[in-house]
């Protein structure tokens, strides 16, 4: 028996977690949830915890892709969000239409320097996002001197409109929760069947190995920043549609909240592992774990205590695992 | 004179010293003496037992068996600190030192000077790490970093450092594999001072000529046992390489009749400055053309770059009649051109992923239409290759990382067998393989070249060379020296032709 064989009953716990333990822990949450309100498994309440986090959904949708293929997190999301949404109310009067596409394209700018930046020279995700984050910051706070930007929400105008985006259904259904389990329904796609999602997969694993494997691993890292970058700026619509107005500090928290939803999915740090279902089912118990605490009466500083003690137990899980099979950068 | 009974003048004598790896016996009951004040000289090929011996000396392993003597007494090698206290220093070929810190730093680690039993004594750090390095003939402010100085500088800090814990037995690993002539013949004059100290030194070589240069004695390992223990004076290289060489085993490499016909790589003034100089060579379809050459002597490093991984200063390289134009890997993998690369740990395999994904990974591009990825193929190469080349795995989704060493090399060749190259380069393809799975691997690579594929072979290997190459072209100090057809191959001429001794 080669000693890979011989997992430890708590790395096989790992290991089953990886494949389907995500759902397990939502289904979990779901029976206890019931337990602790009769409100919980309405209609109603279900859709108002997805509708709660979809816009978490959809950056965790997009920080898979920097996570899977090997570059662990970006962490100028949150700045993505606000300045996609700064650049579209702004751009308002040109349209709807301009002002969209003009924040997306604001928002992949910042993607595209990311991915160019670390994946040409090899600079740390992490620290590279962070200084951008920072630097995005101090330069949104200067040019719109401190100020929120607010759209004409005059009845008829674009601003109108564009407020109204966080706000439309389709039937029962918000926009919102729609365009969310659509992007993950592509993602996944893109992930598997993809030449673009397969060679990230190879890069996540082994960088060496894939420059080896005659991939061109800068392109198919700027091409992850990039989907990093434009799922982001997609929230930071969505987030300054809800908010009405236009401000530097409208993504805060979400770096680390959708990290969190794509490590406790089953995605690993050290790259090349997980899948998109996984990350859907981290979002999930997220929402389903802030809807029950909520209802207990938990304050939301006790939430975030929470979900980082889930954090640090997830990695700590990974990390165990990994060096059990002896296999973490190997 | 200097008889059995008269052990004065023995610094190490082992005797019946074995260790034994799973599956082979690498050290096999070997008696061996070096004497106070001599430069000895252990010669073989890889994997002869030699570094493993050493080792062992060096308290690496604690279930060697057989008795160590250093001078008069019986010592028990088991750590590497007891090694130590017994008054044994070892220099590897990777030095061990810390690049961003100090000389003296390096050189008193462990031990540095303190005041006040606390603070760093930074005055009299300077004057012992001075007192080390004059004793290697160094004048160097002990306070630069190591990577400010040359190789050879941090070379001769690494012999100061192991001097400073005052060895009598000294073990150097190849010391001078990446040093300059030059170098070498300073390197030369400390150990011919440390041998009138009265230090013994055991020299690992692969230069004969460095060897005949610098040792009083040389002993020859062959498979694990010491073949013979001579006085330098008694024999030539020719010699020492027939010794070295032993009788040599045809029937394990199969006799082929090779079909070889037009040319289909042509490199002409291959350069890269510092690495290799105008490297021109061909190699014809269904050719096994084989690289030979010391370490150091620019064969990784001339086909890495004549595959576009690493740069180039100037040559040309045509595949199949066609010059490449751009100079990058993608560009002459699309001319039909790959490389396996020589450590499949760092840069050959995806280790976490599965023999399956390892197996289609070179061949994504050819199964994508419009950016869709198409996995339909997947399933039958895989398991086609699997049968090929014998991988014993639980199944083709099990990790590559829980297969043995050799299966690991199988899945590396396999994957390159499944992008069907025109062109194979071959960088040390059975290095650390048991000798079914190498079997294997040199039946996977006659099969290649006999289906009209190219082969380029690196092997440090030597029977491994000869015994599947038909022709051989030898690199030393960067530059093709000379190129050798079947009919004159053999260990012996390429051995000669390797450490520039060409008849």
């Amino acid at each position: 028996m080669r000693p890979a064989d011989k997992a430890t009953s708590l790395s096989r716990l790992a290991a089953i977690y990886d494949s389907i333990g995500i759902y397990l822990v939502g289904l979990l949450l779901l029976i206890a949830g019931i337990f602790v309100s009769d409100e919980f498994l309405t209609p109603k309440n279900l859709m108002s915890i997805l509708n709660a986090v979809s816009l978490l959904g959809i950056a965790a949708a997009g920080m898979a892709f920097v996570t899977y293929s090997g570059n662990m997190a970006d962490l100028s999301i949150p700045s993505i969000m606000a300045f996609s949404g700064i650049i579209s109310v702004a751009a308002l009067p040109l349209g709807l239409a301009p002002a969209l596409v003009l924040g997306v394209s604001a928002g992949m700018l910042i993607g595209a320097m990311n991915g160019f930046v670390v994946g040409r020279f090899n600079a740390n995700p992490i620290l590279w996002t962070l200084a951008v984050a920072f630097f995005m910051e101090g330069f949104m706070r200067f040019v719109w001197s401190n100020n929120q930007v607010y759209p004409d929400i005059e009845p008829g105008t674009a601003g109108a409109a564009f407020i109204n985006i966080f706000r439309l259904s389709i039937g029962p259904v918000p926009l919102i929760v729609a365009v969310m389990v659509l992007m993950f329904v592509i993602c996944h796609l893109v992930l598997t069947r993809t030449r673009f999602g397969i060679e990230s997969k190879l890069a996540g694993s082994s960088k060496a190995a894939a420059r080896t494997t005659g991939i061109n691993v800068p392109r198919v890292v700027l091409m992850d920043f990039l989907a990093a970058a434009f799922f982001a700026s997609i929230a930071g619509i969505f987030i300054t549609s809800m908010n009405k107005l236009g401000v530097f500090y409208l993504g805060k928290g979400y770096d680390f909240k959708s990290v969190t939803a794509v490590v406790i999915g089953g995605m690993m740090l050290s790259g090349g592992r997980g899948n998109m279902p996984g990350v859907f089912g981290g979002v999930l118990v997220i929402g389903f774990l802030a809807n029950i605490m909520t209802f207990i009466g938990i304050n939301t500083f006790q939430q975030n205590i929470a979900t980082g003690a889930i954090f640090i137990i997830v990695v700590g899980l990974h990390q165990y695992q990994l060096r059990k099979r002896g296999k973490d950068y190997a | 004179m200097i008889s059995d009974s008269d052990n004065i003048g023995i610094a190490l004598k082992m005797k019946g010293v074995s260790k034994r790896y799973p599956g082979t016996l690498a050290v096999d009951s070997v008696d061996f003496e070096a004497r106070v004040g001599e430069v000895h000289a252990l010669m073989g090929e890889n994997g002869a037992g030699k570094s493993t011996l050493m080792k062992i000396l060096a308290g690496s392993f604690n279930d060697y068996t057989g008795s160590i003597f250093i001078g008069q007494k019986k010592a028990d090698l088991h750590s590497p600190a007891s090694a130590r206290t017994h008054g044994i220093g070892m220099i590897y070929q990777e030095l061990s030192l810390a690049r961003p810190i100090s000389i003296a730093e390096n050189l008193l680690i462990g031990r540095l000077p303190r005041k006040y039993g606390f603070w760093l004594d930074r005055k009299a750090m300077v004057r012992q790490a001075s007192s080390l390095c004059d004793r290697v003939g160094l004048c160097l402010d002990p306070l630069r970093t190591i990577e400010e100085i040359s190789h050879h500088q941090s070379q001769l800090v690494e012999i100061a450092k192991v001097l400073g814990s005052n060895p009598c037995i000294l073990v150097m690993d190849e010391p001078t594999s990446a040093l300059s002539r030059e170098e070498v013949g300073r390197l030369f004059k400390i150990i011919r001072q440390l041998k009138n100290r009265g230090i013994t030194i055991i020299y690992i070589s692969h230069h004969l000529a460095e060897v005949f240069e610098i040792a009083d004695r040389v002993t020859i390992m062959r498979d694990g046992k010491i073949i013979d223990t001579k006085t330098i004076n008694e024999v030539t290289p020719p010699m020492v390489v027939q010794m070295m060489v032993g009788q040599a085993i045809d029937e394990f490499y199969v006799q082929r009749r090779p079909n070889i016909s037009d040319i289909v790589l042509d490199v002409h003034n291959l350069t890269r400055k510092g690495f290799f100089h105008n490297v021109s060579f061909h190699a014809r379809r269904g050719e096994i053309l084989g690289v030979a050459g010391l370490t150091g002597a620019g064969r990784t490093e001339m086909v890495r770059s004549m595959c576009g991984l690493d740069p180039i200063d100037s040559g040309t390289i045509e595949v199949a009649g066609k010059q490449l134009r751009q100079h990058s890997y993608s560009v002459a993998m699309k001319h039909g051109m790959l490389y396996l690369s020589e450590d499949r740990k760092t840069d050959g395999l995806f280790l976490r992923l599965s023999v399956k994904q390892n197996m289609v990974s070179a061949i994504i591009d050819r199964h994508t239409r419009c950016g869709i990825y198409s996995s339909r193929h997947e399933n039958a190469k895989t398991t086609e290759l699997i049968r090929r080349l014998d991988i014993i795995t639980s199944s083709a989704s099990a990790d590559v990382s829980n297969l043995s060493g050799g299966n690991q090399q199988k899945v590396l060749l396999g994957k390159w067998i499944a992008a069907d190259p025109t062109i194979l380069v071959l960088d040390e393809p059975s290095r650390g393989v048991d000798i079914k799975a190498k079997m294997k691997i040199h039946k996977a690579i006659i099969e290649l070249a006999d289906n009209g594929r190219a082969i380029v072979l690196i092997s440090s290997d030597l029977p491994e060379l000869v015994g599947l190459s038909d022709r051989v072209v030898v690199m030393r100090d960067g530059h093709l020296i000379s190129e050798m057809q079947k009919d004159r191959l053999s260990e012996e001429s390429v051995l000669l032709a390797m450490n520039g001794e060409l008849g």
